[in-house]
């Protein structure tokens, strides 16, 4: 095992001893199984500024400022001492020995906070139980995260021009014949030559789609609904772009029906602002959607959230926005709203994008507007 | 090996069943119920989440998991089985069209999901196989199972299910040939290749496209760059690769749920790569390959090979270990390994890996997936 480091002076530790102390407690367990989610934020990412890439990693804090980042796998030393901005790092081949041995040395002897304890299994969480007192603690990165950095922005804008590539490669290389599978892997292509570090996409095409899912071996035909979720992440923050795309002229139905769509957008963006609770995002839309004649669609099972938050290190107001959502919006929360919708004469249809929470509004962060395009052939 | 894993598995999903039928599948649930009886177990519950660990499930239903959340089948000693995974209703459909089981149960939580099943179906199993749950499932998911199951039980069932995924079946094979083939191809690739921008983002996104384009359902990459003073495998980096300059490129393929691993070492030229003049490493190789035949203790095949590289005076670098099974997961039984029990046995599928240092390209690094034949290995990436 390494010396000790000597404290980092560094924003979000000093935020985080602030809270420790606040809290009572004695130290702090930051815990990342590896994954990284589009409806959960990354704790350990966000904290560390390393994308763990091994099943277990936890950055461990003491209230007095002291800090290691332990890595699986144990080679992964390298780029993690390289990206985070902690100075303590270690790679280990034994985990939950290494893990006990650095609360020791940190000189960890009360009560412990453990933030991201969901991704922890039993193996984990029980042989952390045995040495401490644990308590839940996600609130101390939720916290810490609230307010977004300039550095925070800038990703959040440079994962949105990404996003607009994707979907420009989406209507560009849409075509008949090409495979579902096919025309994701050109989107995919796009967003990677662009910068991103990873890429999420549902696609469906059909005359009449039911949902949005994981590309397939159909080929497109003429006359054909495109309908896709374009989310490219970078640093952690994920963008997403909500888009319909017909192969050949769309019929007037078709045109009608995602009018509707559009105007329930429009409408539920003049009623989102800072301070106003997220669940008016699900109550204009639905109201819109329900006027048109379609109440019934608007709830489960056909459909649920309206819009979720994204962030590196907390997705609020949440993952799901919907009626029941209690939260309420704040300044430069990043938040998906999207009248996704089935409706029965022309299928599932895709709308939306994402946007910055403003004092007064919202601020659009695509460039491609909000429409039903048409590619011809 | 460990490499970084998607936040969605974007690729193409599909059930062939012409490469997977379903009596497969059936086959399994017969097998495994036949040493359930011999347990006396009056389920077995098969856990996996994620994109690394969900063959458990998989191996009984076919379901794959796209993101990274969990999924469990429950193998009752009779009646249907049973899928449970978690997501929304939504995701139904998608999940019945890649899965053999017929009773598909979306839920917000598996350990959920189970407990009311059980309820439902007025169930009260004394005794549980348990396979994933300890290693796998969040602490929360198992404690609220288990304590569900109060009163019952419990047997670790992994051992049991580990010796039957170790085996592969003809037809599992075949899909590991697949994916190779899509190893094998892009390694071939490569060197074919012009980058207008020899970045490694760019090179990795023109392999993950052309992997996509075969029909891969994952693709993982890993560059090396071994002249650098310290230096280890990572993901791909917005970083320029100049001319003249040794990369290591890692590549493993999921292919309708198997996988298949590749490693190569390239030169680098203007806005290319190419392969250099490796031909005592190759041959190096080629000898620790002939040291790994079925019927020889996994600890024995590990001495054996690490002792053959160490004889011709090249350093070995065991970080990234010597291999393992392949399968459904990157990383499965045997690990070849001084520690490893038991002997290798015909239709195991392996990787190989070989990192040795190399006095003017810093290190060198080969891997491959193999078959083990009768007779010895059969190389499927080479």
């Amino acid at each position: 095992m390494k010396e000790l480091s000597v404290n980092q002076d560094h924003a979000k530790l000093h935020k985080v001893i602030a809270l420790l102390k606040q809290k009572d407690l004695d130290g702090l367990i930051i815990y990342s199984g590896g994954t990284c989610s589009i409806l959960r934020p990354s704790y350990l990412h966000y904290f560390s500024e390393f994308k763990p890439m091994g099943p277990r990693n936890a950055a461990v804090i003491s209230k007095s400022g002291n800090i290691g980042l332990l890595v699986e796998p144990k080679w992964d030393e390298v780029r993690a001492s390289r990206k985070s901005w902690i100075r303590d790092v270690r790679g280990t081949s034994d985990f939950l020995d290494d893990l006990l041995k650095l609360i020791r040395q940190l000189g960890i002897t009360g009560s412990i906070g453990v933030v991201g304890s969901k991704e922890m299994t039993h193996n984990v969480y029980t042989t952390i139980e045995k040495q401490a007192e644990l308590v839940l603690a996600d609130d101390i990165v939720e916290e810490i995260a609230r307010e977004k950095t300039p550095r925070e922005l800038e990703i959040v804008r440079a994962t949105s021009g990404i996003a607009d590539i994707g979907f420009n490669a989406f209507l560009e290389k849409a075509r008949v014949g090409i495979r579902e599978y096919e025309l994701a892997a050109e989107m995919e292509f796009a967003m990677r030559c662009a910068g991103a570090d990873d890429i999420f996409i549902l696609l469906s095409s059909g005359k009449h789609n039911f949902e949005m899912h994981e590309p397939r071996d159909r080929r497109l035909e003429k006359g054909d609904v495109l309908i896709g979720e374009i989310t490219p992440v970078l640093e952690g923050q994920f963008i997403q772009l909500c888009r319909t795309v017909v192969l050949g002229e769309p019929t007037p139905l078709l045109r009608q029906k995602y009018e509707i769509l559009v105007r329930a957008l429009e409408e539920t963006l003049l009623e989102v602002k800072a301070g106003v609770s997220a669940a008016v995002i699900a109550k204009a839309m639905n109201r819109v959607i329900s006027e048109a004649g379609y109440a019934e669609y608007c709830y489960p099972p056909h459909m649920r959230a309206r819009g979720h938050g994204f962030g590196a290190g907390s997705i609020a107001p949440g993952g799901a926005i919907d009626e029941d959502t209690r939260a309420n919006l704040e300044r430069d929360q990043v938040v998906v709203i999207h009248p996704n919708q089935y409706l029965p004469e022309v299928g599932y249809l895709a709308c939306g994008e994402t946007y910055l929470i403003t004092d007064t509004g919202v601020e659009g962060l695509s460039e491609t507007e909000t429409r039903l395009y048409v590619k011809e052939g | 090996m460990e490499a970084m894993q998607p936040t969605l598995r974007n690729g193409r999903n599909v059930w062939d069943q012409i490469n997977m039928p379903a009596h497969e599948f059936h086959e399994r649930v017969r097998k495994v119920r036949e040493k359930m009886q011999e347990k006396q177990m009056d389920v077995l519950l098969a856990y996996g989440n994620a994109f690394n660990d969900y063959a458990n499930p998989c191996y009984f239903s076919n379901y794959v998991i796209r993101l990274p959340r969990g999924a469990l089948v429950a193998i009752h000693k009779e009646g249907e089985v049973v899928l449970f995974f978690e997501g929304a209703s939504r995701g139904l459909s998608s999940a019945k069209k890649t899965s053999c089981v017929e009773d598909v149960r979306p839920c917000p939580d598996v350990s959920r999901g189970y407990t009311q099943y059980l309820k439902e179906k007025g169930l009260t199993p004394s005794t549980v196989g348990c396979v994933g749950l300890k290693q796998l499932m969040p602490h929360y998911q198992r404690k609220l199972l288990t304590d569900a199951l109060e009163g019952c039980t419990l047997i670790n069932a992994d051992p049991m299910i580990r010796e039957m995924r170790m085996i592969k079946s003809i037809r599992e094979c075949d899909q590991i040939r697949r994916s190779s083939r899509i190893v094998k191809g892009i390694i071939n690739f490569l060197p074919d290749i012009s980058f207008p921008d020899m970045n490694e983002r760019a090179v990795e996104a023109s392999i993950i496209r052309e992997a996509r384009f075969e029909g891969a359902e994952d693709v993982r990459v890993l560059f090396g760059r071994p002249q650098e003073p310290k230096w280890a495998l990572r993901p791909s980096e917005e970083t320029f690769i100049e001319r003249g300059v040794a990369v290591i490129v890692y590549l493993a393929v999921a292919y309708e749920r198997y996988w298949s691993e590749g490693i190569r070492t390239f030169n680098t030229m203007e806005n290319s790569f190419s392969f250099p003049d490796l031909k005592k490493t190759e041959t190096l190789y080629g000898e620790l390959t002939k040291r790994i035949k079925p019927g020889k203790a996994i600890s024995q095949c590990y001495e054996e090979t690490v002792g053959e590289i160490q004889k011709s005076g090249r350093d070995y670098i065991a970080e990234y270990g010597l291999g393992e099974g392949i399968g459904l997961s990157l990383n499965e039984w045997p690990i070849l390994d001084k520690k490893a029990t038991g002997n290798l046995e015909e239709g195991m599928c392996l990787t190989l890996r070989m990192c040795i240092s190399d006095k003017n390209m810093g290190a060198v690094m080969i891997g491959n997936t193999f078959f083990t034949s009768k007779t010895g290995l059969e190389a499927l990436t080479i």
